[in-house]
Parts: C-alpha cells; sequence; structure tokens
C-alpha cells in the first residue's frame, strides 16, 4: 500500500465519488412511468390484439372472407364462416379470434391481400373471464379506433 | 409530586419522539432508496405516499405470529424487545434542551436523566443491544440465523471497542461523562463543536456507529445473499416488524447520541440563531446523521467479513488509541 493508497482511503476519496454519483441520482430526473397513471405510447409497427377494417366512406368491412389469414395463422385461431351473399359474392357472417391462442406474429396482417386484418395499438385486454378473449367480429369492427395513427392515413 | 409528574411526562414525550420517528424514517428510507436508483419510492399510500409504513404495519399485525417448533420459545419470544429496550434507555440521557428552563411556572430540565456517568451507560446499554440479535438467532434453532447472530454478535463486540475509545478524546476534553454536561462545553458557535478537534474520533465513532446498527455496508449479520434474512430468518409477522422496529429505534438513538458528542447537540451553529428551540436543532442534526445513514446504505456494497474485521481491529483501533493518546497529550501540555 502506497502513500497515495492510504490518502485516498483516509479521505474516504472513493466512497466519496460513489455517493456523488447517488447524490446526483438523488436530485437527478427520475424514470419511473407510473403505468396506470401514464403509458408510453406503443411503437409504430407493434402488433397488438387485432382489428377488422371497414371503409370509412360506406362502412363495409374490406374483408371478403377469403380464409387466407386463417389459412395462414400458424396457431389456427382465426374462425371464419361465410356464406353466398344476395348478389353471388361470398358474405363474412362471422369472424372470431380466439386470443388464448393467438401469438401475436402478424402474419394475418401480412398475408391479407385487401388490407382488411391489421394488427393495432392495443394492448390492456387482461380480464379474469377466459370468455371476454374470444373476440368476434363486432368487437374487431370496434377496435379500429386503436388502430395505428400511421396504418390510418393510407 | 409535581417532579415525578414532570417525569413521567418527559419519559412520556421521549418514547413518543423515538417512536413516533420510526415509521417515517422506514418511509423515507424506502423513498430514498428509490430516489438514489432513480425511481420513485412508494407513492400510493396517502400523499406522497406518506402512510405506507401504517399500511405495513397493519399487514404485519394481520399476520400469523409463527414460532417454530424447534425454537426455544421463551427466547426466541423476547428477544426482538431485547434489542429496542436498551435504545430507549439510552434515550433518556440525551438533552433536548437547557437546564432549569421555565415551562408554565414550572422549573423543568429538559433532560431525563442527568445520570453523571452518561457516557458509560450508553456504552453499557449498547452492550446489551448485542443479545437481542444474539438470543434471536439462537433460540431460532436454524443454521442461517445462528451464523447470523455469531457475526452480528463479533461485530457489535469489536467495533465496540473502537467506538468506546472515540468517545474518551470528546471525555477528555469535556472532562465529563455527563451528556448535559459535553454540550455544555461546546457552548458556543460551531467552532467550539468537538468534531473539529476530534475529528479522527467522530469518523471512527460514525462509521463505528453503522456496524453497531448492522446497517450496509456492514450488515454481514444479515447479508441476504448468504444468510437468507441472518437472524431474523425465522421471524415474521409482527415479531419480525419488532426487530426492525429496534433496528430504527437504535438508529434514531445513535444519530442523537453522535450529535449529542460531536455536533454540539441542541445548541445552534451561531448564537445569535439561540432563538430557535434547542429541541428543533437536535431533531435536525439527528435527521442529518439518518440521511447519511441511508446515503451510505444505498451506496456502498457489503464489505467482506475479514474486510469488516480488518477495519476494525487494525485500522480503527490503532487509531482511535493514537488519537486518544494525542488528545491526552496535547490536553495535559497545553
Amino acid at each position: 500500500m502506497g502513500l497515495k493508497d492510504i490518502l485516498k482511503s483516509s479521505t474516504f476519496y472513493e466512497i466519496l465519488q460513489g455517493m456523488s454519483v447517488t447524490g446526483s441520482y438523488f436530485v437527478g430526473e427520475k424514470v419511473t412511468v407510473e403505468y396506470p397513471k401514464e403509458q408510453i405510447p406503443p411503437f409504430e409497427r407493434f402488433r397488438g390484439v387485432q382489428c377488422l377494417i371497414s371503409n370509412p366512406e360506406t362502412g363495409e368491412l374490406n374483408c371478403d372472407a377469403c380464409h387466407i389469414c386463417a389459412t395462414i395463422c400458424p396457431s389456427n385461431c382465426i374462425f371464419i364462416e361465410s356464406s353466398e351473399g344476395p348478389d353471388g359474392a361470398k358474405q363474412l357472417d362471422s369472424f372470431v379470434i380466439d386470443l388464448t391462442r393467438c401469438i401475436f406474429c402478424g402474419f394475418c396482417e401480412e398475408a391479407c391481400p385487401r388490407a382488411a386484418i391489421a394488427m393495432t395499438s392495443a394492448f390492456e385486454f387482461s380480464t379474469y373471464n377466459k370468455n371476454d378473449l374470444i373476440l368476434t367480429k363486432d368487437w374487431l369492427v370496434e377496435n379500429q379506433k386503436n388502430l395505428h395513427k400511421e396504418l390510418r392515413k393510407r | 409530586m409535581t417532579e415525578f409528574i414532570i417525569l413521567i411526562i418527559k419519559l412520556i414525550l421521549i418514547i413518543a419522539v423515538a417512536v413516533g420517528m420510526v415509521p417515517f424514517l422506514i418511509f423515507f428510507e424506502r423513498k430514498f432508496a428509490g430516489f438514489f436508483q432513480s425511481r420513485m419510492g412508494p407513492t400510493y399510500a396517502g400523499p406522497w405516499g406518506s402512510l405506507q409504513s401504517f399500511g405495513d404495519m397493519a399487514k404485519l399485525m394481520s399476520k400469523e405470529d409463527l414460532v417454530p417448533a424447534a425454537a426455544d420459545g421463551p427466547v426466541f419470544r423476547i428477544a426482538p424487545y431485547i434489542l429496542f429496550v436498551p435504545a430507549f434507555v439510552s434515550m433518556t440521557l440525551i438533552p433536548f434542551g437547557p437546564m432549569d428552563v421555565d415551562i408554565f411556572g414550572y422549573n423543568v430540565d429538559l433532560v431525563v436523566s442527568s445520570f453523571d456517568a452518561g457516557v458509560i451507560m450508553f456504552l453499557a446499554l449498547g452492550s446489551l443491544a448485542v443479545y437481542g440479535p444474539v438470543l434471536g438467532g439462537w433460540a431460532s434453532n436454524n443454521n442461517w440465523a445462528l451464523l447470523g447472530a455469531l457475526r452480528s454478535g463479533a461485530q457489535m463486540v469489536s467495533y465496540e471497542i473502537s467506538m468506546g475509545l472515540a468517545v474518551v478524546g470528546v471525555i477528555v476534553m469535556a472532562n465529563t461523562l455527563n451528556f448535559v454536561d459535553i454540550v455544555d462545553a461546546q457552548a458556543g458557535g460551531f467552532w467550539n463543536w468537538f468534531f473539529i478537534p476530534q475529528l479522527v474520533g467522530f469518523v471512527i465513532f460514525f462509521v463505528a456507529s453503522i456496524a453497531e446498527l448492522n446497517r450496509d455496508p456492514f450488515n454481514l449479520a444479515e447479508a441476504e445473499q448468504e444468510l437468507v434474512a441472518g437472524y431474523m430468518t425465522e421471524y415474521s409477522g409482527m415479531r419480525w416488524g419488532i426487530f426492525m422496529f429496534g433496528e430504527y429505534v437504535n438508529m434514531v438513538v445513535m444519530s442523537a447520541v453522535i450529535s449529542t458528542i460531536f455536533l454540539g447537540g441542541w445548541r445552534a451553529p451561531f448564537e445569535f440563531l439561540d432563538v430557535i428551540p434547542g429541541f428543533i436543532w437536535l431533531v435536525g442534526k439527528m435527521l442529518f446523521f439518518i440521511f447519511l445513514y441511508m446515503w451510505i446504505r444505498w451506496t456502498l456494497p457489503r464489505y467482506r467479513y475479514n474486510q469488516l474485521m480488518d477495519i476494525g481491529w487494525k485500522i480503527f483501533l490503532p487509531l482511535a488509541i493514537a488519537n486518544l493518546a494525542v488528545t491526552a497529550l496535547i490536553i495535559s501540555v497545553v
């Protein structure tokens, strides 16, 4: 132990250095985000729960029940039922997403040829009842309000 | 008769101060722990989270009072109290203001007992407090508790020596063992306080007091990573709460003793500030030391056991003796 070390430890130099660091944190800005009160907005490409997009002018759904999303879905969580409509075209009867199985991979959104299904920014859907996680067509259409702003522009 | 009633009132006030500060100290400890780590600490209970400790207390009260089957029942039950009763007794030695004050027509000394061997009494009671952790750890009949108790005992005993020797310098300078007279010897401005001539003693006493309080960086008795919770491993519910409580009461008492011995007790740093009552000065100085304890706790990592013993026996003990020798020499020559 040299003279320098003795001087350093007798003046508590290193301990005071450490205390000045914690002291600067003490007065500095806090990093806590008080979650329910304040939220960090999700990123632009965040893959939250899906929604079905309707045409803003006519209000009709973009979906024409082609079953591509249900086919590509790796966890088989999309269930589509369709029938023949009055004009002979396919008509979407029910569109159910089983959120207990969904892995939020976003393949349905990528595969959709008509941009009818999209992932949104919604991520708060914790519940005590598992049945709340079987999402129906009405719920998914309603969920358009959580669509990412960047998608809405298109 | 009136004297007796005044004494009872003073005792109640002293205990109320020591006990009343504890919930807020625990709250501030958690709040400051958050601040030192860029967090916010408790925020939900009450304004600014200030009622957090009372919530904790309610939770601890409602928990089961568990005594392990293999534990030594009576000793296990009484150990937490042994930790904080000596602390209360030490608190009675601390003067909170001048002697012979006229309050509502009564002549009152603002100290419970102006005891002539006060410093000795304080050191003796500090030694008694060792029994709390040691008996608690022994009676728990648990490996970790026993190891924690052993460490706590060894640590408290070895730091008590340098602590006692550090005070002797002050005793030599003040020529008294009475806390009241020690404060009187520091009358005048802050340049008369003993922490300037006795800087070495002050530093040794402060560091030794951290070790006595079993706080970081000397909390080997609890060492969470090695010993679960040290001597408190088997304690739960309010019995554990009383252990925690005792630790914080000890912290209050230790800070009061340091400010009395080295920082002029209830005296103001400048004489023109004497209009502010001494009680407020003493509590202010105590809060300063308590904040310092917290700052150190949330900054430094724990020392290794051999480092702890090295600091105690190889550095502080010789330093304290040298400090005492130099002080005695200067006092006898000048």
